[in-house]
């Protein structure tokens, strides 16, 4: 009996499961997005003098209102239309859910290498890496879908995922080179005291990569492939019902994702606490500390929303090509130079 | 057009033709249940990303108030046109009450024509509030959307406290106003202008001022002086465009010849523009009302001829309770035979009326031309050339109407 | 010169008889089918440069559809204060009059509304379609005076 027991406590700590299930992965993106949602509606009500959710749990500013919706999500009927390529309308949504989540097996939570799922030196460039693996699938959906505004969407997804990507890869990289490591912990540690942050030390790249996130994750005002004034749902017109969720689901999980990587590589991840020995002081409360800088720097992208219109596909474009590239490119001659003055020796 | 033989091979739905719309090209239906659009549809055709043929197909919420108007009282029409623009139902409905005033030959009393810019001017207020919220939204702001909204209720509660109808009034009758002003309404006026005034800063600075909106609209949807004269488009749109055409100044009617404001003309004739236009005139309608409240006259708010034939009890209900009732006399008012043609400045542009009537108390033709309606013409002739992103930012630069332009 | 005197003017030197009149907030320029399209060219030569509306009104008793344009100016404020109604008669049983679309571009939807309701034949516009109404309505002519409103008559 107790044999049963240990197996199934050993089995959930084990890294890899822990990670990519419990924290940070998916149990742990579904409480931020939830969390995210909720300030996402009550921030913008505050600037734009509305109450926002208050109806269900007044008590809790309406926080039980995602809770239904969550539920309304999971019973509506899910509808496929006859004109969709079956196989890929329900397999992309799904792969891009698992996919955006993978991410995280790559990010060290502490520096204890006994909690880490796949204990490496090339962790940045690996995490970052996989995240490229998903956008694909929300075009193949939209390609899926046999819808106009679907397509337009997609094709707008396309565009911008090629967009970001660069910016997003050298603007990682510089963190990295200022370390001069790819791998995360080296990072982390590197930036233990406040001041040695890289967000203060390299801001220049620390603004691409931001830009790049809410590029990649439709925030405002970079929300161009799910434009619902202009194209319905971009290319997720044709969904309804928990595929709907998912679909939505899979966008906030990648932005926490990207966002989790933002807080390791720029906000010194677990930065004031130094991990202790023992599993809840190695490593529950640094993968804490991350997940809540992560979703702080999530609301600030919430914010936006109230703040910003949307831009044209085409000036966003315009603008990731000529000012964010040469941004990161700026980031990264600064990651050098710092490399070469020894900052982070 | 037939199908092709590849194309029959494919799925057919029941009830769905197919047909060929030229090479390269894509055809993308937005509307009329398009979030972006309101009820209306415009067919467009898409190289790419770049709109090569715009089709305005509106009429999805027509409602044949010309046909409908024939069957009715004179004074019926009124709600009855009232209905195209709700939140405007003052201007909108002005110039019908003026063409039958013609007919009638009867000037109504100065104080009843100040009544009626009051009115004019608060809903004109309220229906570019209105504009302006949906062109936030189409421009993916929603705090644009929502300020806009808030703010509209204040004037639709002016509103209310001067007519006692929220949205439509039905002030304005032949021969006067329905209703003198009441107690403690300037207050709430001069109240609602220093409210307004100071939320017009916070626009310019959250939505007219914010890079990203400018970068969405300047040379956006441009409309040159001489093309917006020959597309015989009206309103803000028209002075945007540079052209100082206003029927408030080119031919006074009401009060608004005694009364000092300006028409804010702007040049470009892009959809910044048309932003910026809106809320210069809103600006402008606080002055005309703070005047108007000012400089309005003592006096009945209806004409003598029907004043003198109102029932005993109504005199007295209005100089006790300043309330007037709808004199009996207009259900079956008699207008002399003949036409008469009126226009107004509505919140969207000039309005126009035809009323014919023969001696008989209902119109033998009522023909209106609603601003929204002379503004569609924009879609199909500057639109094309722009890309899909564009269409929300123009459509609502416009502040098309749908109900108001199908009528 | 009052106003009235110069659009006298405008049609005589085009050679148009035109019966000009005052109306009520208006002046009337009625023209003979024949002549309409020149005594169009003739206001538009003249500054008058769009049309606000196009009215018809169906005389039934007489057998007769009058089709007024009511133009005026933008861009000369001289003449904006003015409405023209450009006005002729056409025959019921064969109601077709040449379209000014190509003289006033800005009478194209006007001229389509117009068609549809009371279907009146424009000859020569470029893309005479039902605007408003869905085509099976279209073939009742809804603003003739034929056309009867039925009510439901719960109260009759």
């Amino acid at each position: 009996m107790t044999g049963i027991i240990d197996f199934i406590i050993k089995l959930i700590i084990w890294p890899p499961l822990f990670q990519l299930v419990l924290l940070p992965g998916l149990v742990t993106a579904l409480v931020v997005v939830i969390f995210i949602i909720w300030f996402e509606r009550k921030t913008a009500a505050r600037v734009q003098m509305r109450i926002g959710p208050y109806h269900i749990s007044p008590r809790l500013g309406g926080f039980l209102q995602l809770i239904a919706d969550l539920t309304r999500y999971a019973f509506q009927e899910i509808i496929v239309p006859r004109t969709v390529d079956r196989a890929v309308f329900i397999g992309a949504p799904l792969t891009a859910l698992v996919l955006s989540v993978v991410p995280v097996v790559a990010m060290p939570m502490t520096d204890i290498p006994r909690y880490f799922p796949i204990p490496m030196d090339y962790s940045l460039i690996i995490s970052m890496g996989l995240t490229t693996l998903s956008p694909i699938f929300i075009v193949a959906a939209a390609w899926a879908s046999n819808n106009k505004f679907a397509l337009i969407g997609g094709m707008r997804e396309a565009f911008v995922i090629t967009a970001y990507e660069l910016i997003f890869i050298i603007s990682g990289l510089s963190a990295g080179l200022a370390v001069l490591s790819y791998n995360i912990v080296d990072i982390v540690e590197a930036q233990a005291p406040f001041y040695k942050w890289i967000l203060f030390t390299n801001p220049i790249a620390a603004l691409a990569m931001y830009a790049s996130i809410l590029m990649s994750t439709s925030g405002f005002p970079f929300e161009i492939p799910e434009a619902e004034n202009e194209i319905v749902a971009g290319a997720f017109t044709e969904y309804s019902g928990l595929m709907y969720g998912v679909n939505m689901g899979s966008a906030y999980i990648k932005r926490f994702v990207y966002t989790l990587l933002f807080s390791l590589l720029f906000l010194g991840g677990w930065a004031p606490y130094t991990p202790q020995p023992g599993f809840i002081a190695g490593y529950l409360i640094p993968a804490v500390i991350v997940v809540v800088k992560a979703t702080i720097v999530m609301a600030t992208i919430s914010f936006l929303r109230a703040v910003y219109g949307r831009l044209r596909i085409d000036q966003a474009l315009d603008g990731a090509w000529r000012i964010f590239i040469p941004i990161a490119l700026a980031g990264l001659l600064l990651a050098l130079l710092e490399a070469y003055m020894g900052v982070y020796a | 057009m037939s199908a092709s033989p590849a194309l029959k091979d494919e799925i057919k739905l029941p009830g769905m033709d197919l047909k060929k719309i030229g090479k390269d090209l894509y055809e993308v239906f937005i509307g009329p249940q398009h979030p972006g659009s309101g009820h209306m549809r415009i067919i467009i055709r898409v190289d790419g990303d770049v709109i090569v043929e715009a089709d305005p197909d509106l009429g999805y919420v027509h409602r044949t108030m010309e046909k409908l108007a024939e069957g009715r009282e004179f004074i019926k029409v009124i709600p009855l046109m009232e209905r195209m623009a709700i939140l405007d139902a003052c201007n909108i409905t002005l110039p019908y009450v003026e063409a039958v005033e013609k007919l009638m030959d009867i000037e109504p009393p100065p104080r009843a024509k100040y009544l009626r810019v009051l009115l004019c001017e608060i809903n004109r207020i309220a229906s570019h509030l209105y504009g302006m919220g949906i062109f936030g939204v189409f421009l993916g702001h929603s705090t644009m959307y929502m300020w806009p909204f808030g703010d509209r209720e204040v004037f639709v509660e002016l509103a209310e406290k001067l007519t006692g109808a929220r949205l439509t009034h039905t002030y304005a009758v032949p021969g006067g106003v329905r209703r003198d002003i009441p107690q403690g309404f300037r207050e709430m006026a001069e109240k609602a202008a220093r409210y307004m005034e100071k939320k017009l800063e916070d626009y310019k600075r959250i939505f007219l001022d914010n890079p990203a909106i400018q970068k969405r609209l300047v040379d956006v949807g441009v409309i040159s002086k001489n093309l917006a004269a020959k597309l015989g488009i009206v309103g803000p749109n028209l002075r945007a465009s540079g052209i100082r055409y206003d029927v408030r100044i080119i031919e006074p009617y009401e009060a608004y010849d005694e009364i000092d404001f300006e028409v804010p003309i702007y040049e470009e004739g892009d959809a910044y523009a048309r932003a910026w236009i809106r809320v210069m005139e809103i600006k402008q309608s606080l002055n005309i009302i703070r005047q108007v409240l000012e400089k309005m006259p003592q006096g009945d708010p209806l004409h003598e001829k029907f004043w003198a034939k109102a029932p005993k009890l109504y005199k007295t209900v209005y100089e006790t309770t300043g309330r007037a009732k709808l004199i009996p006399l207009y259900a079956n008012l008699k207008v002399p035979a003949g036409r008469a043609i009126a226009r107004a400045e509505a919140g969207r542009g000039e309005v126009i009326y035809v009323v014919e009537s023969e001696n008989k108390t209902k119109p033998y033709r009522v023909r209106v031309v609603s601003p929204s309606f002379r503004n569609a013409i924009v879609f199909k002739y500057i639109v094309p050339g722009h890309r899909i992103a564009d269409l929300p930012a123009i459509y609502g630069s416009i502040d098309y109407f749908p109900p108001e332009a199908d009528r | 010169m009052a106003f009235i005197d110069r659009i006298k003017e405008i049609m005589s030197s085009s050679g148009i008889e035109a019966e000009v009149s005052e109306g009520k907030g208006f002046i009337k320029v009625k023209v003979p089918l024949e002549q309409w399209e020149e005594a169009a060219k003739a206001l538009a030569s003249n500054g008058f440069d769009h049309v606000k509306t196009v009215t018809i009104v169906d005389y039934k008793a007489r057998g007769v559809f009058e089709v007024a344009y009511h133009v005026s100016s933008f861009l000369d404020t001289g003449l904006a204060k003015y409405i023209i109604e450009l006005s002729t008669e056409i025959p019921r049983d064969n109601p077709v009059v040449k379209s000014l679309v190509g003289i006033w571009p800005s009478a194209e939807f006007l001229e389509r509304e117009s068609f549809e309701f009371f279907g009146v034949v424009f000859e020569g516009h470029p893309d005479l379609r039902p605007i408003l109404l869905l085509d099976e309505v279209v073939a009742k002519h809804p603003l003739r005076k034929d056309f009867v409103v039925k009510e439901e008559g719960i109260f009759r």
